[in-house]
């Protein structure tokens, strides 16, 4: 209650600087126009943005470069940025008929740069931070905005496992693995929300990325950042003439490559092959061939210097390649800016929503495992109409389940944020900022009574659950900054508190009994189970938790010349979620930048535009652990007879650690920024190596004395290095055609340096469990000093004359799987890409845009269970892959795990190709308008044998390609951008 | 713009401050209890006495996991976990065990370590917050406070019991967190440990009754005793025969109390292991299981049944088929053998009558699913690749899905029954203390039998046969040697994870040879300390034989 009590009276400060009173005068305006053309061939830019510094007023260039801008007259100058060339400031002076021409840049070293808390100039950053901004997002349908920068950040590894399913996010990490236990993901900030939820962003209402990379860049989150730092900045309102911006598309999937399984007549030649008399494929059957996803987006803005406001409202439907696998969304976003007491207070509100329904009844792994080795010979259905089952180990009827069960999860995301910022004086001034995140589903199933799970589990009654959850982040934060500038010296300092408390309840029934399937899920308490104990029991179940994250952080910006910078943080942060003795800790950081190209012995390097030399040392921490960790509690143990009547028990579900803290992670990092040849060819290179010490996870403790076998404590680091490049280059710019290109290329290593100290010790930690059947253990282990990702495993020696398998002992020679023991296995392969890669090559032809989009990541292995298990003769009476009669012909026993199955896995894909043609248009209605057609996952070049060699590459269990794939797809997207 | 006083910039910022002060970080539980707010009466203080009760499910019953119980039996010599085909590899610690070639990092070496001092770690912290509680505060006698922590305590001895059989030298530790380090004790000293925990506090426990069902009474305590003194001379190198008759005694007596007055061998030889079993006459402490009541299903179904064996008793659930009677187990009964025909299914399986399709006779037959997919399921007594033609004796890795006999100790019911999967692990039975007492008899005697040994022994036995083919299956002193007491005792006691126990006691668990297994070596008798255990705890000494 006095968490809640203290958050409304903070909530309360933006109207206590509002009682603060000032005089107010009418703004006098005046009047601006002008001509922009482009250096050196001198032809009119059109859109090009025109603002007037210092404001939020800004205007638009014509076809014809043209512009016309009503300022207020206390404004002197004018800002020009439009993509591809450097920004430019002019004086207004009492010339109101500009002549300005821009100078084509590449390295855009006065682009804005979000950091955190604030913003800087591109040439002003000392820390390792990329920025992606809306005109280079990846085009055509996604469904994460992170798809929208896949690829496009080196270091940054997104990958989307699950192909195209709407109802599943993207796999992110950054520089690679950070932690065993604790999150890995980058902490995502939205306007400042920080721990903002994706499901609220859309393609078309997002600005930019910025990504900060390494610790330095990361230290002002302190104890969220050691994944890094991905700032995301929507659309703002602009005064300037009402615009309205529409962008539609309709996407269309294909399966991009099928899995090769004996046709029925081959099927039928295996031993143990039983013929039902059909002819069913059922992996067709359950891809939705007729597909089509279709997005809509609608915004508005406008206003003028004092108030503006950008309107956005949306509406998506998407359909993917699966059945019963779909997701329909819509929300809106809205933002309000405002100015007042004499421009001294600024206002900003943020509301943002999304509702949505997704069926995630299909697309599971599950269905396609089965598509793949149902008896081909058999038919969906019975003779009597219901659904034929086949018999063999695990088979179930994918389509029976699909038609016979319904699973929906019905979602709102909501979030609200307001910030009013005072300049007190000239250069100095204070923020508070408060937020709101809401989200909450509610999830129902239902099993009908003739389903299998019904018929199997619940006596044929029918089952039924609802659930649901709600999380609430509060967030408050103050902070005071203040800019000055000295002669050649320039100072920026920011000082501020944050407070966010956070909690998560859940609610879930589940009944069974029924008596008819008329209800559903819309009459739980008709089940007989909660009357009739001979039912399975129903279920009900309850939870809530919540967690407080306390900070004091500053940063210090000073420069020297503009030639000399320094940056330095230190965030100071408490999490509830440590031990009483280590709730609070430390992050500092310090970066120099030393842009080498200002020095006078440069001046005869004509050739370089700009060279700038960054260092920066970090340290962050992790706190993404679960709640009440370092305490003990009692939790239910099952239930025993106490006199005759069935009680719970209760005992410690935890071992004490009031010493628990964050994870920490330290980094250096020394990068080089660069523009030469007339900035036609500018980049980046950051080299950085990072050291993640004190990690979380559960150590093996004495046991005895201790309880519990594991102890949830701060043992163990894992270190990192890696080079990253960004290139961009400009081949060619005429006044009809330009190409650009954009390459990124990293390398990355990760190590397991250590997981033991004096008290607590893992000799090994092991990841990638098989499957059953056969249960073959963990394929990937990492020991101290061993690199994250190694598969562990036997050596494969050939096979006997008889097909049986034969491995390498430790000792060389050759022996049955039965023969084989722990001592025999050794480090096989390694799951994890060294190297990856992609270039954007991007033509303009008169109204024609090009991009071509290659993605590749390289040298790793891919351990290949579809052929394990599938390609195993074995596998009947079930269904097979082809390779059962070619590669794996002489194969005749068990699975077993062992590099026989491990494929090189690198690939370079034609990620993205997109053709627009932006339609002239001879009317003052229409601004602009753009149609494009976009290919994704249009190609892969690989070596690899399976169905798609980009698998899970982030975390632990790395390389695995599953035997239940959701189809990759190759999707086909129309689309069409209007202004006007 | 009017400029702003400095005053007034002051009193703004500390006004912005004055917001930003909070910096309490304290947790709320909201889902689960501390121990501050817990023990407020008497259901809360039984809610933890009674949780080793619910944990012990986990190593001492019929479980799919590493437990004290599994160890028992795939060591010895009536159980296997064959491969069967493309299941039951398992990375072939199964193969291992049945081989005695585990390993100090095998997870059959660690599990049952951790699982049993967590345990004890249950007891211990329950000891100390119910000593220091005051149960005249909540309701509570201070006679029951010494009962039940009496009780915790015997429960808590039986842990290291079963943690010294298998392990031998380990640490003793009776407070949580103390020491940090706790040294290894060798077996002699663990030994007295223990029974001087149960000589000090068996007598304070109440005698069995049906309200004590599942508890540990006196009937327990003894059973432990006597348990403890008939292994004496293998464990400390002193027999102890004398001792373990006076336990037996106290029980047979009745001086222990029953669940349906003195105890006394039930009739029936499947009544002790039914889904009513907690009535059964002869059982003196057992893990009590009510799926109805409580949700939890005893561990049996995964572990013995075959992939459609839902059918043969109209069940629930069907097993994962793992493991497997090895053919000179079966062999050992006699086709007359009553527990041969009730305690195993062989042969032809057919579908429960409730589930066959009145109209299809065919119908009543239960099929495989692998090699003898959509072939009747006909367990076999061999292990070895029948559908490939293999003959001989087979192998670890020669399984199909229908190898061996299959357990049928332990019956289900039928899943419309309300007593379905309500069968109580039975961890002592009086049968077990005529057969403690009769052993004890018999070595005292040299390795004799007496006709008080004979007649024990044949009490039991005599429900196994019927009434016309007794008189030729009775034993007499000089028909009951020492190998076929320990012969009986395997056919008496199969499933129930004894038979490692008993077959170190007579001395053939090293040295024999059986089906597809030949002898080890003396230090097999012991399980090593895991690996991971010594990693951590520096006080920790390596048995011998796996240095």
């Amino acid at each position: 209650m006095k968490k809640l009590c203290t958050f409304l009276a903070r909530g309360g400060l933006p109207v206590l600087l509002l009682l603060l009173t000032y005089t107010t005068s009418y703004a006098q305006t005046k009047t601006i126009t002008g001509t922009v053309t482009g250096s050196p061939d001198g032809t009119p830019l059109a859109g090009v943005t025109v603002t007037a510094k210092g404001t939020t007023t800004a205007v638009q260039t014509d076809a014809s470069g043209k512009f016309s801008i009503t300022v207020p007259s206390n404004v002197t100058t004018l800002v020009f940025t439009s993509v591809g060339y450097q920004m430019q400031e002019v004086a207004i002076g009492s010339n109101t008929d500009l002549q300005v021409t821009l100078t084509t840049s590449a390295s855009s070293l006065e682009d804005v740069v979000v950091v955190g808390y604030g913003t800087q100039k591109r040439k002003e950053v000392t820390a390792a931070v990329a920025t992606v901004k809306a005109e280079e997002f990846n085009q055509g349908g996604v469904r994460s905005p992170l798809d929208l920068i896949q690829g496009k950040v080196a270091g940054l590894t997104i990958t989307r496992t699950q192909g195209n399913n709407p109802n599943s996010g993207a796999d992110i990490q950054l520089r690679g693995v950070t932690s065993l236990s604790g999150s890995r993901a980058p902490l995502i900030v939205i306007d400042g929300i920080p721990g903002g939820n994706l499901d609220l962003l859309q393609q078309d209402d997002i600005e930019s990325f910025d990504v900060l990379k390494d610790g330095s860049a990361a230290a002002i989150y302190g104890t969220r950042a050691n994944g890094g730092v991905i700032i995301i900045t929507t659309k703002k309102g602009r005064s300037g003439e009402p615009r309205y911006d529409y962008n539609l598309y309709v996407q269309r999937e294909v399966v991009a490559k099928k899995p090769d399984v004996l046709s029925p007549e081959e099927y039928l030649q295996m031993p143990l092959a039983k013929d039902y008399g059909s002819r069913t494929n059922v992996y067709d059957m359950l891809i939705d061939k007729s597909n089509l996803s279709h997005y809509h987006n609608f915004a508005a803005s406008g206003g003028n210097a004092k108030a503006n406001y950008r309107a956005s409202v949306y509406y998506n439907q998407a359909n993917p390649i699966a059945i019963r696998n779909g997701r329909t969304q819509y929300g809106g976003r809205l933002n309000i800016n405002q100015r007042g007491l004499q421009d001294r207070l600024q206002l900003q509100v943020n509301l943002a929503t999304n509702f949505n329904k997704a069926d995630l009844l299909g697309g599971n792994g599950g269905d396609f495992e089965q598509a793949i080795q149902r008896n081909p010979t058999a038919p969906i259905f019975n003779p009597d109409g219901t659904y034929l089952e086949t018999d063999a180990f695990n088979n179930y009827n994918p389509i029976a389940r699909l038609n016979q069960e319904l699973n929906e999860r019905d979602q709102q995301t909501l979030s609200g944020d307001a910030r009013a910022t005072l300049t007190l004086i000239d250069g100095l001034r204070v923020s508070a900022f408060g937020a709101l995140v809401r989200n909450t589903y509610n999830d129902r199933t239902y099993r009908l009574k003739a389903s299998r799970s019904s018929q199997q589990s619940y006596q044929g009654g029918g089952y039924a659950s609802k659930s649901n959850y709600l999380s609430l982040d509060r967030i408050f934060e103050t902070t005071v900054d203040y800019e000055r500038r000295i002669g050649e010296h320039s100072l920026n300092a920011i000082a501020g508190y944050s407070y966010q408390y956070g909690t998560v309840e859940t609610f879930g029934v589940s009944n069974n009994g029924f008596l008819t399937d008329a209800f559903l899920d819309w009459n739980m308490g008709a089940g007989n189970a909660i009357r009739n104990t001979l039912l399975p029991a129903p279920g009900i179940s309850s939870f809530k938790e919540d967690n407080t994250l306390i900070a004091f952080f500053g940063r210090i910006n000073y420069a020297f010349k503009q030639k000399y910078m320094a940056q330095f943080v230190l965030r100071h942060e408490g999490s509830s979620r440590f031990g009483a003795n280590n709730k609070w800790g430390n992050f500092p950081a310090v970066s120099v930048g030393w842009m080498i190209s200002e020095e006078p012995f440069m001046q005869q390097y004509q050739w370089i535009n700009s060279l700038k030399l960054r260092a920066g040392y970090g340290v962050t921490g992790n706190q993404g652990i679960p709640n009440y960790q370092s305490l003990v509690t009692l939790s239910t143990g099952g239930f025993y007879l106490q006199d005759g009547v069935w009680f719970q028990t209760y005992g410690p579900s935890r071992n004490p650690n009031p010493d628990l803290r964050w994870e920490k992670k330290k980094e250096w990092n020394i990068g080089v920024d660069f523009s030469v040849l007339g900035n036609r060819l500018g980049g980046a290179i950051d080299v950085y190596t990072r050291r993640t010490e004190d990690l979380l996870s559960n150590y093996n403790a004495q046991q005895p004395p201790f309880v519990l076998t594991t102890l949830f404590t701060n043992v163990g680091t894992i270190t990192s290095r890696g080079v990253e490049v960004l290139l961009t280059a400009v081949p060619v710019r005429t006044k009809d055609f330009s190409w650009n290109i954009d390459l990124t290329w990293n390398s990355q290593y990760n190590e397991l340096t250590s997981i033991s100290n004096d008290l607590y010790k893992i000799d090994r930690l092991e990841f990638g469990g098989l499957p059953s059947p056969g249960n073959l253990g963990n394929s990937i282990r990492v020991v101290e000093g061993g690199r994250i990702g190694d598969f562990y495993g036997k050596r494969f020696a050939g096979f006997t004359d008889d097909g049986k398998w034969l491995f390498y002992k430790k000792d060389g020679t050759k022996a049955t799987a039965g023969q084989m023991n722990n001592e025999d296995l050794t480090v096989i392969g390694n799951g994890v890409p060294r190297y990856m890669a992609s270039l954007t090559s991007n033509f303009k032809y008169k109204n024609f845009d090009l991009t071509l989009f290659f993605r590749g990541k390289f040298d790793y292995d891919i351990l290949n269970t579809q052929e394990l298990y599938f390609g195993n003769k074995g596998w009947s009476p079930n269904n097979m892959l082809r390779t059962v009669l070619t590669r794996h012909a002489q194969l005749n026993d068990a699975p077993q795990y062992s590099d026989y199955y491990l494929e090189p896995g690198g690939f370079v894909k034609l990620d993205n190709i997109t053709l627009g043609y932006a339609i002239p248009v001879k009317t003052v209605y229409i601004r602009n308008l753009r149609v494009y057609a976009t290919g994704r996952n249009v190609a892969t070049f690989t070596r690899y044998s399976g169905l798609d060699p980009e698998l899970q590459d982030t975390g632990f269990n790395t390389g695995i390609d599953s035997r239940g794939f959701y189809p990759r797809t190759l999707s086909l997207t129309f689309g069409l951008q209007v202004g006007f | 713009m009017k400029k702003l006083q400095p005053i007034r910039i002051i009193g703004l910022l500390t006004a912005l401050f004055a917001f930003s002060t909070c910096t309490k970080l304290d947790e709320k539980i909201y889902s689960a209890v501390s121990q501050t707010n817990f023990y407020n009466n008497r259901q809360e203080v039984m809610a933890a006495v009674l949780r080793p009760f619910t944990h012990a499910r986990a190593w001492a019953t019929m479980q799919d996991r590493h437990g004290y119980w599994r160890l028992q039996e795939l060591t010895a010599d009536q159980q296997a976990w064959p491969q069967k085909g493309r299941h039951g590899y398992d990375g072939a610690q199964w193969i291992r065990q049945h081989y005695h070639e585990w390993t100090v990092t095998d997870r059959a070496i660690e599990e049952p370590w951790e699982l049993i001092y967590w345990g004890i770690g249950f007891c211990n912290n329950t000891i100390r917050d119910l000593t220091d509680l005051d149960f005249t505060r909540i309701g509570m006698t201070e006679e029951e406070k010494a009962s039940i922590i009496a009780e915790t305590k015997v429960i808590r001895a039986w842990h290291y019991l079963k943690l010294m059989d298998l392990y031998g030298n380990i640490p003793i530790v009776t407070t949580v967190g103390e020491p940090a380090n706790p040294p290894t004790r060798p077996r002699a000293e663990v030994f007295a440990f223990i029974e001087q925990e149960l000589k000090d506090n068996v007598d304070l426990l109440p005698n069995l009754e049906p309200s004590l069902v599942g508890r540990v009474s006196k009937a327990a305590g003894y059973a432990m005793l006597a348990e403890l003194y008939l292994n004496a001379e293998v464990w400390t190198g002193t027999p102890r025969w004398d001792d373990c008759i006076a336990a037996c005694d106290k029980i047979i007596n009745g001086e222990c109390g029953g669940l349906n007055g003195p105890p006394a061998l039930d009739t029936s030889i499947l009544a002790p292991f039914s889904v009513t079993n907690h009535k059964s006459t002869e059982n003196l402490f057992q893990i009590a299981y009510d799926y109805r009541a409580s949700g939890d299903a005893p561990g049996y179904p995964a572990v013995f049944w075959h992939y459609r064996q839902r059918q043969i008793y109209n069940a629930d659930r069907d097993g994962n088929n793992e493991w497997v009677v090895t053919p000179n187990a079966f062999d050992s009964y006699k086709d007359n053998d009553l527990r041969k025909q009730e305690w195993f299914l062989i042969g032809l399986q057919k579908k429960h009558p409730a589930l066959r399709d009145p109209n299809n006779p065919a119908d009543s037959i239960v099929l495989g699913t692998e090699e003898y997919a959509n072939q009747p399921l006909v367990f076999v007594n061999n292990i070895r690749r029948n559908s490939e033609g293999e003959n001989g004796e087979g192998g670890m890795t020669r399984g199909e899905e229908n190898s061996g006999a299959r357990f049928n100790k332990y019956r289900p019911g039928q899943v419309t029954d309300p007593d379905y999967l309500g069968n109580d692990f039975v961890v002592y039975r009086l049968t077990e203390i005529y057969f403690n007492k009769a052993e004890a008899l018999m070595r005292k005697n040299n390795g004799v039998a007496t006709q008080e040994a004979v007649d024990l022994i044949n009490a039991c036995r005599k429900r196994a046969f019927t009434d016309a083919d007794w008189p030729t299956e009775a034993y007499t002193t000089s028909t009951l040697t020492m190998e076929e007491l320990l012969a009986e005792r395997g056919r008496e006691f199969i499933f129930e994870g004894k038979r490692r126990s008993d077959m170190i006691r007579f001395g053939t668990f090293t040295t024999a040879s059986w089906w597809d297994h030949q002898p080890s070596n003396p230090d097999k008798a012991l399980f090593p300390i895991p690996q991971k255990q010594l990693a951590i705890n520096p006080a920790l000494k390596q048995n011998k034989g796996y240095d």
